[in-house]
């Protein structure tokens, strides 16, 4: 079976803080002061889900562009080259290579950043066992 | 089964119950978005139920039985060599298969077909050099592991009772890969792989009785031609792949029954 999904915060929130413009508060800081949000199982999986296919995809897709920029006979390289053809451009090289690896290095950034933007959102029960504690741990 | 969730999910309320920042509330709308469009998690959830469903059927394995999981010595390295060598098995399998779209096994021409695809693969195909590499290099590394994996097996008596047959099975499945070897050598078809295949021939015609019958059977008569090459090439790429992958099956699954032998 699958896992029930989390609660969306009905039950539960009366013992969580809100601030002043009565939304929930339910992010913070984990110990090595990255923010971490606490959202529903089901919102988790979706986020760990595309945001790993989307890192995966601007990695792969940034690689082919950086092989079109450095390699001759890429068949990227080559297609854009005929695109181009057709409509009437005739790029230098350097220039298309220069763009190419531009792009190249952007989309694995792109990747990269989505990667780590998921990270910071997390289910209940997944972080620091202290947070995650019923009574709110404020020293005693 | 259907799709409909067990219970809908209200994203969008329980965003706006949130104090997300706008980088994070948009991150959370464009994968809410996608995951409506694509159901993708709902797909996985569905496998992942299956998975269950389908492990409850299957017989409990020796290790599960018996609760071995945490044996220490299961965690020293040479008992690792096996998957090791199913590994390199694999990855050979794979670029092999990649290999097999350009490489053609025909000794017309000087030099061969066959040489001058192989010189195509390596110069002028995209990754080829790297491809046929990982190839060469995942088989030498198979033929190693497969070695190390025996004088474990030997070493620490796992091939006792009840495990005799399975050490039988790996016999013939070393034998095998050396085969596997052999016939992947003769390929390229150049002055190393010619002259492999003559000493192969006069080896099996040195076999008493049979000798001939054999240099007929695997080389295709008593001097190399194209039969040589196209005999090897069927051997390494349809027949030796079929017998291998099923017999690595069942000494995996012989191991999955009876268990890792304990080391005497």
């Amino acid at each position: 079976m699958t896992a029930p999904s989390d609660d969306d915060g009905t039950h539960g929130s009366a013992e969580r803080p809100h601030n002043e413009n009565g939304t929930e508060t339910v992010s913070g800081t984990d110990a090595d002061g990255r923010r971490d949000v606490v959202v529903p199982m089901r919102l988790y999986k979706t986020v760990t889900v595309f945001s790993t296919l989307i890192a995966i995809v601007g990695v792969v897709v940034g690689f082919v562009l950086l092989d079109a920029a450095t390699i001759r006979l890429s068949l990227l390289r080559r297609l854009v080259i005929g695109v181009l053809g057709v409509v009437g451009i005739d790029p230098p090289s350097t220039l298309l290579s220069a763009v190419l690896a531009v792009a190249g290095l952007a989309a694995i950034a792109f990747g990269g950043g989505v990667y780590v933007l998921g990270t910071r959102f997390r289910a209940r029960g997944m972080g620091n066992p202290q947070e995650d504690a019923d009574e709110s741990s404020d020293n005693g | 089964m259907s799709l409909e969730k067990k219970d809908e999910m209200d994203h969008k309320g329980w965003m706006k119950r949130k104090d997300l920042t706008p980088v994070e509330a948009t991150f959370l709308t464009a994968l809410i978005w996608m995951d409506k469009r694509l159901r993708i998690v709902d797909y996985l959830e569905l496998l992942e139920d299956l998975y269950y469903k389908v492990n409850l059927q299957m017989p409990k394995s020796h290790t599960e039985q018996y609760d071995l999981d945490n044996k220490f010595w299961y965690w020293y390295p040479l008992y690792a060599l096996g998957s090791f060598s199913t590994l390199a098995y694999v990855v050979a399998a794979v670029s092999g298969a990649l290999l097999g779209f350009y490489y053609a096994p025909a000794q017309t021409g000087d030099p061969s077909t066959a040489y001058n695809s192989i010189t195509f693969i390596m110069t002028d195909l995209q990754f080829g050099f790297m491809l046929r590499s990982i190839h060469r290099w995942s088989a030498q590394v198979m033929v190693a592991a497969v070695f190390l994996h025996m004088l474990r097996v030997y070493f620490t008596g796992a091939y006792k009772e009840p495990r005799e047959l399975n050490w039988l099975l790996g016999i013939v499945l070393i034998s095998l890969t050396m085969v596997f070897g052999y016939t992947g050598y003769l390929l390229p078809w150049d002055q190393l792989a010619f002259w492999a295949g003559q000493i192969g021939v006069e080896m099996s015609l040195s076999i008493p009785l049979a000798g001939e019958w054999i240099a007929q059977l695997l080389f295709g008569g008593f001097t190399l031609s194209q039969a040589t090459l196209q005999r090897m090439y069927i051997l390494h790429v349809f027949f030796l792949p079929f017998v291998v992958t099923a017999l690595i099956a069942i000494h995996i699954g012989i191991v999955w029954v009876q268990g890792i032998a304990e080391p005497h």
